[in-house]
């Protein structure tokens, strides 16, 4: 069967080659917008690890452009805003961080860690923060007032780079390598589930957790003020807290946003370019569509003594209908394989690197899906169309 | 000879509608998403008010200091402009302004995002602002650190409502300033001009920013002519090359003095020092247009393909009766490049409609996207370029029928 209609198809190889390289090119698209649904689709499903309700963040613009560089001066009003904030009664916990989630952009790094290259994100926060965003400990312990006067820099990981350091041993207590830039060791003390600082839609990552100590003359400032607020505060206690960090620091500018508008904004930004893409690969489709609908169409209008003959001989309408589709089902499989072959250079010349194996697996079979389901929905009109061929009509054709 | 093509390609676009409208789909949505990026790209380049003489202006927008072991990137800062840029030979005017910065502020209990952009007086002899009322602020207000702000219409509406601002007041980021002007509103693509809010330089809250040689700032300059502006970039090279980068421990200067365009071509390619870039980006729009325009041409030239068949006895009749090869091919192409203007009639009205929606949907600010002269002109050629793409291969196919084939019922 599959052979007959093979033969059938490259009988007509001049037509059926255009809508070959048809299907071929709708699949390169689709792939193409697949590839970023289903890399946010998967990013969404792994926790995030921590909460954003009834959290605010202060963001200090301190009028300087690198933070490179400090003054004391700096530092001393960073810690008097921090007082400031603890003693309001709205406040129920208060932390400070060089950068804070839904934030664009951060710290990274790239360092050898026994031997291993490890690639990760890294913040300072001050003591306040685990409560602040709800962080879960899984091993050992967070910051706390005796980390003060350690002779070591305490550091906390996330679970995926302790795995990723130690694999299956126990990572609390163990030294991290690098101590040129820092003059001191790092140890870990503890590990948190997760933690992925910029969402829900971004690949989960690496993530290593400094202490900052706003007593300490050395540490820089950080830059933002990170608040969890008690159930009920509206959005006028914005003013307050606004009016209250301006006096402090009549030099700087503050602003405050909650983290969920952080969250809303950081959506937006990561969602409208693939919601463009999709609406406009979706326009694109349906005019496939109505193409391919409209060849087909002109194939059987053409092709009526053809089926006009296999009527008479004793075809049913199912069987007609089965040969339109099937020829379709083989010119469509020819295209998604050149279209697959490819694809699947991609990955071997190592063009997309942020895209895993198996978000980029995924892909393929999603749009060769849609390629199928929309080949077969172009096929029901023209192939009801077949089934109406009258065999005597067909028969005395010209 | 026109007319009856013309009246048998209307015959043949009435006989299949569902064909007819299959094709017209295809061309007018290509057409629509074309012309609304070239309509964007047009709203980001070309030169509308406030500005104006772009062919005259050099700007430079971006500044790194590096040494051995790393870099600092960012805009220009203030120090050096003002050191090494107030006198460059042959610049008729020039000015110094800042990023816009997102500045949240209240009124009342109400929370109003605003952009503010620190300028010198320069700025407003620069662009040509219609004021809406009053008047710009001047040098003179930012040499005496004068709290005054120039505002747009949409900030006045939002702090004024429907009244008259100059003379009042206005509090942001904990400054007070009296407002002398306002203007309308700037579409935020329009990179330079673009804010809510203008106030002088000198207004700003520390002056540590007259000590940064990376910064926040840009500087734009006005040839007295276009054939100076190559000497004036090359000026500028050689300040900058010779310039005292006061942060410690950087010791080289990479800049840029360029037009708009070429600036953000050398943003995007990243190579500091081509000249190239802007050819580039070109290269890569119009790539990325023709890679568009792929799947809706296979599409198109299937369907036309598919057609001919069913005009196979017409091309019959015209070959029996002398038609050479060359005419058909004419009277095919011409029959689709009718068609595709027509799908570009209706893809000026979508393209109309898409972009006043995208303007009124506030996804970018005080964007107000129009068709003018120049869409017009893309979107045309566009259409009958498109229309000979998707023509060419299906009249070359349809020529070479042979009459007694096609007078039979056509070809496999």
């Amino acid at each position: 069967m599959i052979k007959h209609l093979i033969k059938l198809v490259w009988n007509r190889k001049r037509i059926n080659f255009l809508i070959t390289i048809e299907i071929f090119v709708s699949f390169l698209v689709l792939f193409a917008v697949m590839m970023f649904v289903v890399y946010y689709a998967d990013n969404y499903r792994y926790p995030l690890g921590f909460t954003y309700d009834n959290v605010w963040n202060v963001s200090i613009d301190v009028k300087q452009e690198s933070d490179d560089y400090f003054t004391p001066e700096q530092l001393e009003t960073t810690r008097q805003l921090y007082l400031a904030v603890q003693d309001m009664p709205e406040v129920e916990a208060s932390a400070s961080a060089l950068s804070v989630p839904y934030e664009f952009g951060g710290s990274y790094g790239a360092e050898e860690f026994l031997g291993k290259r490890v690639e990760y994100e890294r913040d300072e926060v001050t003591d306040g923060f685990k409560e602040v965003l709800g962080l879960t400990v899984v091993a050992g312990r967070w910051f706390g007032k005796d980390d003060d006067g350690a002779n070591f820099k305490p550091v906390v990981l996330n679970q995926q780079m302790a795995t990723e350091i130690f694999g299956s041993e126990e990572a609390v207590g163990k030294t991290l390598g690098s101590t040129e830039r820092t003059g001191m060791e790092s140890r870990v003390i503890g590990v948190v589930s997760a933690f992925r600082k910029s969402g829900e839609l971004a690949a989960p990552g690496n993530f290593l957790f400094a202490r900052k100590n706003l007593n300490n003359p050395k540490d820089r400032p950080p830059r933002n003020l990170v608040l969890k607020l008690r159930p009920g505060t509206t959005a006028e206690f914005q003013v307050k807290l606004t009016d209250k960090l301006q006096a402090i620091a009549k030099d700087w500018s503050f602003e405050v946003q909650p983290l969920i508008e952080m969250r809303d904004a950081a959506f937006r930004l990561q969602l409208t370019p693939i919601i463009l893409l999709g609406l406009i690969a979706s326009f694109l489709m349906i005019m496939v569509a109505l193409g391919l609908t409209g060849v087909l169409w002109q194939n059987v209008t053409q092709r009526t003594r053809e089926i006009g003959l296999r009527r008479a001989k004793g075809a049913t309408a199912a069987r007609i209908k089965r040969q339109i589709l099937g020829e379709l089902f083989i010119i469509a499989s020819f295209g998604l394989l050149a279209g697959i072959l490819v694809v699947v250079q991609f990955p071997l010349l190592d063009i997309i690197g942020f895209i895993s194996g198996k978000v980029y697996f995924y892909s393929i079979i999603v749009s060769a899906l849609i390629v199928y389901l929309l080949t077969i929905l172009c096929s029901l009109y023209p192939g009801w169309l077949a089934t109406r061929v009258q065999p005597a009509e067909a028969l005395h054709y010209e | 000879m026109l007319k009856n093509y013309f009246k048998i390609a209307l015959k043949v676009f009435l006989r299949r509608k569902f064909f007819t409208f299959i094709s017209l789909f295809a061309i007018s949505f290509t057409l629509v998403v074309l012309m609304v990026a070239a309509a964007i790209i047009d709203h980001v380049f070309g030169e509308m008010p406030p500005e104006k003489n772009l062919d005259r202006q050099l700007g430079v927008y971006q500044m790194q200091i590096r040494n051995e072991s790393g870099s600092r990137n960012g805009l220009v800062g203030y120090f050096f402009l003002d050191r090494y840029c107030r006198d460059l030979p042959d610049v008729e005017k020039y000015t110094f302004f800042t990023a816009p910065s997102p500045i949240a502020t209240y009124k009342g209990d109400e929370k109003i995002k605003l952009f503010l952009k620190r300028t010198d007086g320069g700025f407003w002899q620069m662009m040509n602002f219609e004021f809406i009322e009053g008047a710009p602020y001047t040098d003179d207000d930012e040499k005496k650190r004068n709290f005054v702000a120039v505002i747009n219409e949409a900030t006045r509406q939002k702090f004024f409502g429907n009244d008259s601002a100059v003379g009042k007041t206005i509090d942001i980021d904990g400054q007070n300033f009296r407002i002398v002007g306002v203007v309308p509103n700037v579409p935020s693509l329009r990179f330079i001009p673009f804010s809510d809010v203008w106030v002088p330089i000198s207004t700003a809250k520390t002056d540590s920013y007259k000590k940064e040689f990376v910064g926040n700032f840009m500087g734009m300059f006005l040839a007295t002519s276009v054939d100076k502006m190559p000497a004036i970039k090359e000026e500028f090279n050689s300040r900058l090359a010779h310039a005292e980068i006061p942060d410690k421990g950087f010791t080289e200067a990479v800049g840029n003095l360029g037009t708009f365009p070429e600036s953000v071509a050398r943003f995007f390619s990243l190579g500091p020092n081509d000249s190239a870039a802007p050819t580039r980006l070109i290269i890569g729009i119009i790539i990325a247009a023709l890679l568009f325009m792929l799947l809706p041409t296979i599409n198109l030239i299937n369907i036309n393909v598919s057609r001919i068949m069913e005009r196979a006895s017409e091309i019959g009749v015209r070959k029996a009766f002398g038609a050479s090869s060359m005419t058909l091919v004419g009277q095919f192409i011409i029959e689709n490049i009718l068609l595709t203007l027509v799908g570009g009639a209706i893809g000026f009205i979508g393209s109309f409609l898409v972009l006043q929606l995208i303007s009124q949907s506030g996804l970018i600010p005080y964007a107000a996207f129009q068709m003018n002269f120049r869409i017009f002109f893309y979107g045309l050629s566009l259409a009958i370029f498109f229309g000979l793409l998707s023509g060419v291969y299906p009249a070359w196919k349809m020529s070479r029928l042979h009459p007694v084939q096609a007078l039979t019922g056509g070809v496999r």
